[in-house]
């Protein structure tokens, strides 16, 4: 929607007034007196400053970072075989229950909420397991789940591959696994790449569950605090700002590769 | 564009104006009072059940759970609820940190803490129950209380708890929910309070490295039966339910208060 004209419009209008009303009851609200900035200050310092809890913080995002890229790793893995097998069974090799198993896998993952999973990835299937560190199941949780995705990003990267790329290759005396290997996969991958990304901010996002298996995350950190300190709002928006900063840098990273990707492309 | 953040402005200033329009509603005198109102619990503490059972046929209504004391008292200053059941101590420091709260006079039942077991680990409950009678006979459980009831949580540091990490007998694992002072605080990477430092002793006793997973408190029952934790202490009364599916210690803590806390302003005075 491309707006032409200068000057403002209806909808302009309504949105100053808004802002305008917000700030009229923000003030009504005591929050702009010098008590509520002197409050606001006490209370950061309880939440933050005070006995290095800021540290809590940095130790949540610590466990988050950790468990999201390795996730990653994991899903990037996972996500690569299930893609090449679904592909190849479509482009005709011999392998119906390879298939059916990535199917099965794939619809599962992607059918059921990545909470639920690791709740039983956790009090199910390693129920008995002590002394693994529980980041360790909350790794393998969220990385099968995001294999599941991921395999879908990856299919759809090879299928944008021009067939004409794997006739070529064929007939270059290539076998299928090699053309693959070697032609499709790497094009594929480079098409992919922005969506990966795209994948692990999502991920970190979605990592914020892990509080419910007894992982001290980002989230859980700040929960932490509040049980602490007794305050609500505060800790919790902190939380959220750092999740922003970290996913607003990440997004910024990803415009970047996009752009660097689309020019090496072009020459 | 324009207009999706016209709408949600809109929205906003709806919502906002709804909430500052919010009527206070009538006044509470006692708990018989509270069976008709919004109550609020800690999920799958005894809090719950007893906020339940007042609230009859009506609780699927007026009962909300959440996963934490903060968030519950968090929707009571809001107005989202009006009453929280909770333990007494707890409260206590809620009472002491957040403005315009109070506890109802009278109790709403008396519960006793123990430690909670899978079923069946009799060996383990053998070697701590003798460990809590030494520790009630030399006085030890009582300096623990005393040294938490005397002092406020933010004073007393975790590096003073002797976690017997040098022992030779394996680990013991132990469950809890730390967000329920003074019983159990999590204080930047370690953990202070009345069940941690006695979990520290019995672990001495048992000549074992103290290891303490922090959990949501509905989930510590399933840690404990699955054999995730050895034991879970977290402040956790005997229920009949409970005793289907764990086993216990003897009490450690006998006549824990379970109160409603409503807002100071809701009481009716007369």
């Amino acid at each position: 929607m491309i707006n032409k004209r200068y000057g403002a419009s209806r909808g302009d209008l309504i949105l100053w007034a808004c802002g305008l009303i917000l700030i009229f009851l923000l003030y009504r609200s005591g929050f702009f007196t010098a008590e509520s900035w002197q409050d606001f200050n006490r209370r950061f310092y309880q939440n933050f400053i005070k006995d290095q809890r800021y540290m809590m913080l940095v130790d949540g995002l610590r466990s988050t970072i950790f468990m999201t890229g390795y996730a990653t790793l994991i899903g990037v893995a996972v996500g690569l075989i299930l893609s090449v097998i679904r592909v190849a069974h479509a482009g005709g090799a011999n392998i119906p229950l390879l298939n059916a198993l990535a199917n099965c896998y794939i619809t599962a993952l992607r059918g059921t909420p990545v909470m639920v999973q690791l709740l039983i990835w956790n009090f199910t299937i390693f129920a008995s397991a002590r002394d693994l560190n529980t980041e360790y199941i909350a790794i393998l949780a969220f990385g099968l789940n995001s294999g599941a995705y991921i395999a879908e990003i990856f299919r759809g990267g090879i299928e944008s591959i021009d067939r004409g790329q794997m006739e070529a290759a064929r007939s270059l005396g290539l076998n299928y696994g090699s053309s693959m290997r070697l032609v499709i996969l790497p094009q594929a991958i480079r098409n992919v790449i922005p969506m990966l990304f795209n994948e692990f901010i999502a991920l970190l996002k979605e990592t914020s569950v892990a509080g419910y298996i007894g992982i001290d995350d980002l989230t859980r950190a700040g929960q932490n605090i509040q049980a602490l300190t007794l305050e609500h709002s505060q800790p919790l928006v902190m939380v959220a700002i750092i999740y922003l900063v970290i996913v607003l840098f990440l997004t910024h990273l990803v415009r970047r590769l996009e752009k660097f990707l689309s020019r090496s492309r072009r020459g | 564009m324009k207009k999706f953040i016209l709408i949600v402005s809109a929205l906003f200033l709806i919502f906002s104006c709804m909430a500052l329009a919010s009527d206070s509603g009538r006044k509470i005198k006692n708990i018989r009072d509270l069976k008709t109102e919004k109550l609020a619990a800690q999920r799958g503490t005894v809090g719950q059940f007893i906020a339940e059972e007042l609230l009859g046929e009506n609780k699927k209504k007026l009962l909300t759970t959440f996963e934490k004391y903060v968030d519950a008292i968090a929707a009571l200053r809001q107005g989202k609820v009006r009453a929280v059941v909770m333990d007494e101590m707890p409260a206590k420091r809620f009472l002491k940190d957040v403005e315009g709260l109070m506890i109802m006079k009278e109790a709403m039942s008396e519960e006793n803490y123990a430690i909670g077991f899978k079923k069946g680990n009799k060996e383990l409950i053998e070697q701590v129950n003798k460990a809590l009678s030494e520790m009630k006979a030399d006085g030890t459980l009582n300096k623990i209380f005393e040294k938490y009831y005397n002092s406020d949580v933010s004073e007393i540091s975790p590096d003073d708890i002797d976690f017997n990490l040098n022992a030779s007998g394996g680990k013991l694992v132990v469950g809890t929910e730390a967000g329920f002072a003074p019983y159990e605080l999590k204080v930047g990477n370690s953990f202070i309070g009345i069940d941690v430092e006695m979990c520290a002793v019995i672990a001495k006793k048992l000549n074992k490295i103290l290891v303490i997973e922090n959990m949501n408190f509905d989930a510590l029952p399933m840690a404990v039966s699955t054999g995730k934790v050895d034991m879970i202490c977290a402040g956790i009364t005997v229920t009949p339910e409970r005793l289907e599916n764990m086993d216990f210690s003897e009490n450690y803590v006998i006549g824990a208060k379970q109160v409603a806390v409503i807002l100071a302003e809701d009481f009716a005075n007369d």
